[in-house]
């Protein structure tokens, strides 16, 4: 056979230099190491939206004069309840001023009672009357303040820039891309430290308290929280460590699958500088994910070389001897996870891309470091007598335990097996069926309900009429739009129907306030709250509301209605942007048309399109990379089916978990399935590999299962559990999303644990009919 | 426009009758094609600007986007399938089942039971004016008023509506201006009529006493029907947005900026009445037990016990301007810019 030739030729070179081997290893280690330690934090508005995704594309368009959807809000509250102090005031106006000199912000979009384009228009019995909210002799005193609020009212800002109760005040900005200074990408996490050292911690005292949110700050607080990974990765590294060495019994068993592992989450952080990555805090895990996986193959390795020492080898004849037997099924595997998490790939929003090349090129590194330089190494070891006699003592206590698990393989237990997991697939399908997309919950979903940022959004939402939930149908017309009444009329007609969809809390156009200016003009009368249809009065009402509005651009070519929404649920988003797509359709034509959607909720909407759209092709693209793997390894359809069959159970069950969590399928949820199945894939590649010679000889079935879990099975319930524990320590995580790929991955390492064990013999059991 | 006033000059029929009738050809080409009103949830939470109880039938209320909402009990409210969307601006009904309701672009709906489904009887966006009032005095003769002097009169139920325009309702210069020019350049004359008439309110009809209020102070009132009218002297300059004569016999009129006037001497003289608050008063109407209640702008509701002397503050907290409303077994039906509701009143002095 071609490839056991191929093996056997790099095995002999291989064995034949293995210092020059393990020099090379050093000196790729020391160089990666030194590289690592510049790997950075790295996170950045645009990589987290599908920007091929037409909503992102009409976004795009319009950043330019509307601003992005990357916003940050910070209200300052005064502890009496009442803002209007001369301590409260002389704050405020410095922290709005040190928010438009942040590097980063576009300064002419910072708005608050502060900024000149704060102003009030009132009706008079004459006409109009208005001025800035703050005039410009303002002092703080009794009636400057009484002043300023009486201004705020005929403003209409309350609500949005003084709160409901006037317990607070809100400075709103939006973030730049490109840093000005630097002419670099905004660096997010740097711009929210600012925001955390320089304004809350220069301006939180005992009477005012400081409430920041918005993406910028978000992701601070995500990476402040991915710090604690670090504390995550090193509790695992200790569990991993004893569990190792109460399997191995050997010290120098137990240091070398942890060193080669660790050895490989170096490789995979200095390759990502090498090529100008950073790591988003999204994929803090992955590293985690890789020493884990390393972890599993190089028990196998050193599962199979401390038996073959037990069997009286000396450790070079048995490191080479499983080097040989596992570089195949081991190569496989790793292989089946590198290019299941590249079809990751496919998926066009920036952060997924970044894992799937973290953890491919991790993942990759492990064929390295894991299937040839751990049995190099240990092909150094010196094994005591004393551990050949500990080792080679039978057990039969075990051996029952693998004659008794066999039993899987007889057509009797198969029988039930199968009915039972045909039932268990049944009812998980039923239920992944009801998968939900996108965040379940209120506030920032990769954050716990009770973080600070996702206070500081409740006590946001609560105080002030506003939601950071809003999706913004920018209507492309024609220049001077505005002062067409078709056009308008029919703005105002797609507001009207957009208010009343379920979900919706309210809308704003240039057609509604308008209208209200209109009646303005004819002395506050509601019943002139109509569009005129006379072109001079429609231009006296519209050309009052100014482009800082964010409602209209300069030749009123682009009207953005802007939609708030009660929450941020996939369903709600999804039902608005149904009605918005069905009545943009009817209320639109060729000069005007109705274009979703710019606004976070209009991010999220396109977000879990590009999720939803991605996570069949996905599977199709995970399933296809293991199957042909599996195909070219096994040659038989047979066992490929044996192996592949328990997979997509686990996966559908899977769904099924994440369903009655309430676990949404987000950007950081997705992954999670690939990854899943990727991993999985292992156990079954390792237990069949041993069997399907055996049964090609004629070996009975049961024989040659019992003989394969006397070989690997301690190995893959060993593996199957020392990941789940490590992951499991994840739902104490300060990250929601971590939380929640914490309990999947667990679920997914012990369930595929549990496939190949039980499922796969039972399948095996029929259809490998003559092997009774 | 332009059209528009062609058609009228066509049909002009003699200068000298105080009352001048212009026919409002069918044929007139609208610029936009009504479009039925949507049919949504949140209708009777939008912007309502009138309800009228329907005799013997519950109640009916209008307002934007061709919104016409039915309630038997005044609680629970469905909309009506209405053929426009103009902002109506009043309701009227004359049994339990003849009503219309008029709004902007001169909108005329008229509904034959009692308010089910509605059939437009005029409708003119060219014009770009609102109806304001309308009153029907029985099945047949009715009367729809407006901004810039629209004044429109039926005697076939709305199957046609006239137009009419009385010299008397325009101030004394303007009639003299009138006179002159109409001797001098008729056709200047019929452009100038277009715009020497304030803006008509509200009507107030008891009997054959016409009241009408409208823009910059004015107050009108005809004794015979609406056959012939006598502007009443100025005493304010705002405008004027409703007028009602008390069960004690008083004249009430209110209007911009908190102002309401009182006259015990049927307009001969007016007293002003001070009030808590200065929002734009919209609405006045009386109990049965002769209470007075005016509603406005920000909220506003005031509660008079004698016969509109002094009034009593009830404002709204939430600042919604109510624009009209109706008394129902001690609880007031107010419609306001955020819908229908239904507010006790608190007994309190």
């Amino acid at each position: 056979m071609s490839i056991n030739w191929l093996v056997n030729k790099f095995e002999y070179s291989l064995f034949r230099h293995r210092l020059a081997v393990l020099v090379l290893f050093a000196l790729a280690t020391l160089f990666l190491l030194w590289r690592a330690t510049d790997i950075k934090l790295d996170a950045a508005f645009s990589k987290n939206i599908p920007l091929k995704h037409e909503y992102m594309q009409t976004y795009l368009k319009h950043e330019q004069d509307f601003g992005g959807a990357n916003n940050i809000l910070i209200a300052m509250c005064d502890a009496s309840g009442d803002i209007f102090n001369a301590n409260f005031f002389d704050n405020f106006r410095r922290a709005h001023d040190d928010v438009v000199y942040t590097p980063g912000v576009e300064r002419v979009l910072v708005k608050s009672l502060f900024s000149p384009s704060t102003r009030f228009i009132e009706v008079v019995e004459d006409g109009f009357a208005g001025g800035p909210v703050i005039p410009a002799d303002f002092t703080a005193d009794a009636e400057g303040l009484a002043r300023v609020k009486e201004n705020a009212e005929k403003a209409g800002i309350v609500g949005r820039m003084v709160a409901d109760d006037y317990s607070c005040a809100m400075i709103t900005a939006s973030l730049l891309e490109i840093d000005p200074e630097t002419n670099l990408p905004l660096n997010t996490i740097a711009f929210a430290g600012k925001l955390e050292n320089d304004i809350r911690g220069k301006y939180q005292s005992e009477q005012i308290s400081v409430h920041i949110i918005g993406f910028a700050k978000m992701v601070g607080d995500v990476a402040e929280g991915a710090k604690g990974v670090v504390a995550f990765f090193g509790i695992a590294i200790v569990i991993t460590t004893i569990m190792v060495f109460l399997f191995s019994r050997s010290v120098m068993l137990t240091v070398l699958p942890i060193a080669c592992s660790l050895i490989a989450v170096v490789w995979q952080m200095g390759l990502l500088t090498v090529l100008g990555f950073g790591i988003d805090p999204m994929s803090i895990l992955v590293p985690f994910l890789v020493f884990a996986i390393g972890v599993s193959h190089g028990v196998q390795m050193i599962n199979s070389t401390g038996k073959r020492v037990a069997a009286g080898m000396n450790a070079k004849a048995a490191a080479q001897a499983s080097f040989r037997k596992l570089l195949v099924p081991g190569g496989v595997a790793l292989l089946s996870d590198t290019v299941g998490f590249l079809t990751l790939l496919i998926i066009e929003i920036g952060v997924i891309r970044e894992l799937a090349i973290t953890a491919s090129l991790g993942v990759a590194v492990i064929i390295l470091t894991n299937l040839i330089l751990l049995p190099v190494l240990m092909s150094f070891v010196r094994f005591s007598k004393s551990y050949q006699q500990r080792v080679s003592e039978p057990s039969p206590a075990t051996e029952k335990v693998w004659y008794a698990l066999s039993a899987f393989a007889t057509r009797r237990y198969a029988a039930v097996i199968l009915v039972c997991t045909a039932a268990l697939f049944a009812y998980g399908y039923w239920q992944s069926q009801q998968l939900k997309i996108g965040d379940l919950h209120a506030g920032a979903p990769a954050l716990h309900e009770d973080s600070r940022y996702n206070q500081d959004t409740f006590l946001i939402t609560d105080r002030f009429a506003i939601s950071v939930d809003y999706i913004n149908v920018m209507v492309e017309s024609i220049p001077s739009a505005c002062t067409s009444h078709d056009i308008m009329d029919r703005i105002d007609q797609f507001q009207w129907l957009m208010e009343n969809v379920p979900g919706v809390q309210s809308a704003v156009s240039l057609s509604s306030v308008s209208k209200v200016i209109n009646a303005a003009y004819n002395e506050g009368n509601p019943k002139w709250r109509v569009l005129p249809r006379n072109t001079q009065s429609l231009v006296q009402a519209s050309s009052r509301v100014e482009t800082s509005t964010g409602l209209l651009n300069a030749d009123c070519s682009v009207m953005p209605v802007m939609i708030f929404l009660e929450d941020h649920k996939a369903e709600t988003i999804e039902r608005v942007v149904r009605a918005a797509k069905l009545h943009g359709t009817e209320l639109g034509d060729a000069e005007t048309r109705f274009m979703l959607a710019t606004g976070p909720a209009g991010v999220m909407a396109a977000t879990n399109e590009a999720v939803s759209a991605a996570q069949q092709p996905m599977m199709w693209y995970v399933y296809l990379a293991v199957i042909v793997l599996c195909l070219l390894s096994f040659r038989s359809v047979k066992a490929t089916a044996a192996v592949i069959i328990p997979l997509y159970v686990v996966s559908v069950l899977a769904t099924a978990l994440m369903t009655k969590l309430q676990i949404g399928l987000t950007v950081s949820t997705l992954p999670v399935i690939a990854l899943g199945v990727g991993i999985g894939v292992d156990y079954g590649i390792y237990i069949l590999s041993t069997m399907s010679q055996q049964l090609r000889d004629g070996m009975p079935l049961r024989q040659a299962y019992f003989e394969a879990l006397k070989e690997r099975g301690s190995a893959v319930l060993f593996t199957g559990i020392t990941l789940a524990i490590g992951v499991s320590t994840w739902v104490f995580s300060a990250l929601k999303f971590q939380v929640d790929m914490g309990i999947l991955l667990t679920f997914m390492f012990i369930v595929n644990m549990l496939g190949a064990i039980v499922v796969l013999p039972a399948l095996a059991a029929f259809f490998w009919r003559k092997n009774n | 426009m332009h059209k528009y006033f062609l058609a009228g000059c066509m049909s002009v029929l003699s200068l000298t009758h105080l009352a001048i009738a212009v026919a409002e050809t069918d044929d007139e080409i609208a610029d936009a094609a009504p479009k039925a009103a949507f049919m949504v949830p949140l209708a009777e939470r939008s912007l309502l600007t009138d309800v009228v109880a329907i005799p013997t039938a519950g109640f009916a209320a209008v307002g934007e986007r061709g919104h016409i909402l039915l309630s038997a009990d005044g609680r629970q409210w469905q909309q009506a399938q209405v053929p426009v969307q103009a902002l109506l601006t009043s309701v009227y009904f004359v049994d339990a089942d003849y009503g219309w309701a008029v709004g902007h672009d001169a909108t005329i709906l008229h509904t034959q039971d009692g308010g089910k489904s509605w059939q437009i009887q005029q409708f003119l966006p060219q014009l770009d004016k609102p109806l304001m009032d309308v009153y029907f005095f029985d099945r047949q003769r009715g009367m729809a008023i407006g901004a810039y002097g629209m004044y429109y009169t039926t005697q076939d139920g709305g199957d046609s509506w006239h137009k009419a325009f009385y010299l008397a309702l325009a101030s004394e210069e303007d009639q003299e201006f009138l006179a002159e020019l109409a001797e001098t350049d008729p056709e200047s004359y019929l452009l100038e009529r277009e715009s020497v008439l304030p803006h008509f309110n509200r009507l107030m009809v008891q009997g054959d006493e016409i009241l009408m209020v409208g823009e910059a102070g004015f107050v009108a009132v005809s004794q015979d029907g609406g056959e012939n009218w006598q502007r009443l002297e100025n005493f304010y300059n705002g405008s004027l947005f409703d007028v009602h004569r008390t069960k004690q016999g008083s004249l009430l009129v209110a209007g911009l900026r908190g102002n309401v006037f009182r006259s015990t001497d049927d307009g001969e003289s007016w007293q002003d009445i001070s009030l808590p608050q200065s929002a734009t008063l919209n609405s006045i109407f009386e109990d049965e037990q002769g209470q007075l209640f005016l509603t406005g702008n920000a909220g506003t509701l005031l509660l008079s016990s004698d016969d509109g002397q002094t009034f009593r503050d009830l404002s709204q907290t939430d600042g919604r301007a109510i624009l009209n409303g109706l008394p129902l077994a001690g609880q007031l039906v107010l419609v306001t810019e955020t819908g229908v509701r239904l507010t006790s009143i608190s007994k309190s002095e």
